[in-house]
């Protein structure tokens, strides 16, 4: 009996030990992700693969001594070039001033190579999986899978060689690949990139001073939120709706962010549509129409539709 | 009195009533018989009637005309159709058809293979990547249908009307949707405020 039980103790402690170490494998693999997006000279094209849509875009990026910068541009005829000094993001405008806003990452590109690894280590398992052959590389998978119902997974496929990301699927919570990130061209070099040189040094637009503007007093509340997410204190003002609008909140896990928005009803009827990953979900009711948009279930949405009062 | 009898006689062929003693002479004098014959034969020349082609024993000449007839010898049709067949199953074996054969049942299997294939993939698209109709992300262009002057029919009108709709909320849709862009753009710093606030609550809570 005793031997039995040591054999079923041993047996468990070597699976456990084993899970660590495959989470712990998981996180040095998201380490290096992380670091090769920030630390390497690279010039790179990708395709964002949407149901049956895909965006192509040419993300170049260069680090001199303490400066770091980045120029993301859209192949597609629509959209804007971004481009990233530090810690100030530029739109730039065709026809208008740079849009400035602050950030240590640009938006478009896929948060969670930037975000804080506590965040995400509080709200994902990383699990280190096979290698495979991609784009002629040797591809390394990890696994980020989500600790509670509801969020999207990840799978992320790194250079086996250099950790950079090669291809990065959202899943939903029942493992349907909703959204596709996926690298056609790379080239990592020692040198900063001469494209960049020119813009390192370029006269670009003060952002605006962060006005202490105070949050809109609303009629209506948000009485639930999902696990995980919390109230953004300060959202933008959004000055174009201001006519239509009736009260709006975002919400953010860190990774993801959430807009539920208030409006007068049109009576159309409930709708759900997706981009990708990102749900759009209209309820109507018999005088609001609420309307969700996030990178949530559904379901979530539906709940969170739910709970304005 | 010759004519005297011609008179009653070829009134007589003009359907004229006879007499019981002129039908007597008529039955026993046979010369009259013929003359009588003679005149409806005239008058039926003169009306344009067509002579009879009918004798009175056609039929006696018609059983005559049956009786040499040839006999056939007709068989049922299922020997046609077993010739037939057996013919078939002798070329399906022959040289020549099996090739024919091979490709048809070729050209069946594709055809499964394409239907199933198609039915493969469109069942996990329809799961996973557009379980719902699919927003228009780019900006939608050319709102501005022109006007037309042209009638149209009342079930036109509410297609248009329900166009006109859709194209309405997705238009809203499109605006939200940049809304949120626009807060996500803008939120870093207020979220590394809050941040800070959450931060601070927690060591707050830990000293607690």
């Amino acid at each position: 009996m005793m031997r039995f039980s040591g054999l079923c103790s041993a047996i468990v402690l070597v699976v456990v030990s084993g899970l660590a170490q495959a989470g712990q494998e998981g996180w040095a693999l998201f380490d290096k992700v992380q670091h090769a997006v920030k630390q390497y000279n690279f010039d790179t094209s990708f395709v964002v693969l949407k149901g049956g849509n895909a965006d192509t875009y040419r993300w170049i990026h260069g680090v001199k001594g303490q400066q770091e910068i980045e120029h993301l541009i859209p192949l597609d005829t629509s959209g804007v070039d971004i481009l990233r000094r530090d810690a100030l993001v530029y739109y730039l405008l065709t026809d208008k001033p740079a849009f400035v806003t602050r950030g240590n990452s640009i938006p478009e590109l896929p948060a969670l190579l930037f975000e804080d690894k506590a965040v995400i280590t509080e709200l994902y398992n990383a699990v280190a999986g096979s290698s495979s052959v991609m784009s002629g590389r040797s591809a390394q998978l990890l696994r980020l899978t989500a600790k509670e119902g509801g969020r999207y997974h990840y799978w992320l496929w790194l250079d086996a060689e250099t950790g950079f990301p090669l291809r990065i699927d959202t899943l939903s919570a029942q493992q349907n690949a909703l959204e596709r990130w996926l690298v056609t061209h790379m080239q990592i070099s020692a040198e900063f990139p001469d494209t960049l040189q020119a813009l390192l040094v370029a006269e670009l637009p003060q952002p605006p001073a962060v006005a202490g503007h105070t949050v809109p007093q609303t009629a209506h509340q948000l009485t639930w939120l999902p696990q995980g997410f919390r109230q953004i204190a300060e959202p933008a003002d959004l000055p174009q709706l201001a006519d239509s609008l009736l009260s709006y909140w975002l919400l953010s896990d860190g990774l993801h962010q959430v807009s539920v928005f208030v409006q007068d009803s049109n009576r159309l009827p409930t709708q759900a549509f997706r981009d990708g990953a990102t749900t759009i979900y209209v309820q109507t009711g018999e005088q609001l129409e609420i309307t969700v948009i996030g990178p949530v279930s559904i379901e979530i949405a539906r709940q969170l539709a739910a709970a304005v009062r | 009195m010759s004519s005297e009898h011609q008179d009653w006689l070829s009134a007589a062929s003009d359907n004229q009533q006879l007499t019981a003693q002129q039908l007597d002479s008529l039955l026993q004098d046979t010369e009259l018989q013929h003359k009588l014959e003679r005149y409806h034969t005239i008058g039926a020349v003169l009306r344009r009637e067509p002579q009879s082609a009918l004798t009175i024993n056609f039929a006696d000449d018609f059983a005559a005309r049956l009786a040499d007839e040839p006999q056939y010898q007709l068989q049922s049709n299922r020997g046609l159709v077993r010739r037939i067949k057996t013919g078939l199953s002798y070329a399906a074996n022959g040289r020549w058809l099996q090739p024919v054969a091979q490709g048809a049942i070729a050209a069946g299997v594709a055809l499964m293979a394409v239907f199933g294939v198609q039915q493969y993939q469109q069942s996990p698209q329809q799961d996973s990547l557009s379980p719902l109709p699919l927003l228009q992300t780019q900006p939608v262009a050319g709102f501005a249908t022109p006007v037309s002057l042209s009638q149209t029919t009342v079930g036109d009108r509410f297609a248009e009307q329900e166009q006109q709709a859709m194209l309405e909320q997705q238009k809203r849709l499109q605006a939200l949707l940049n809304a949120h862009r626009q807060q996500v753009r803008v939120m870093e710093q207020a979220q590394q405020a809050s941040h800070d606030v959450k931060d601070n609550n927690g060591t707050a809570n830990d000293g607690q």
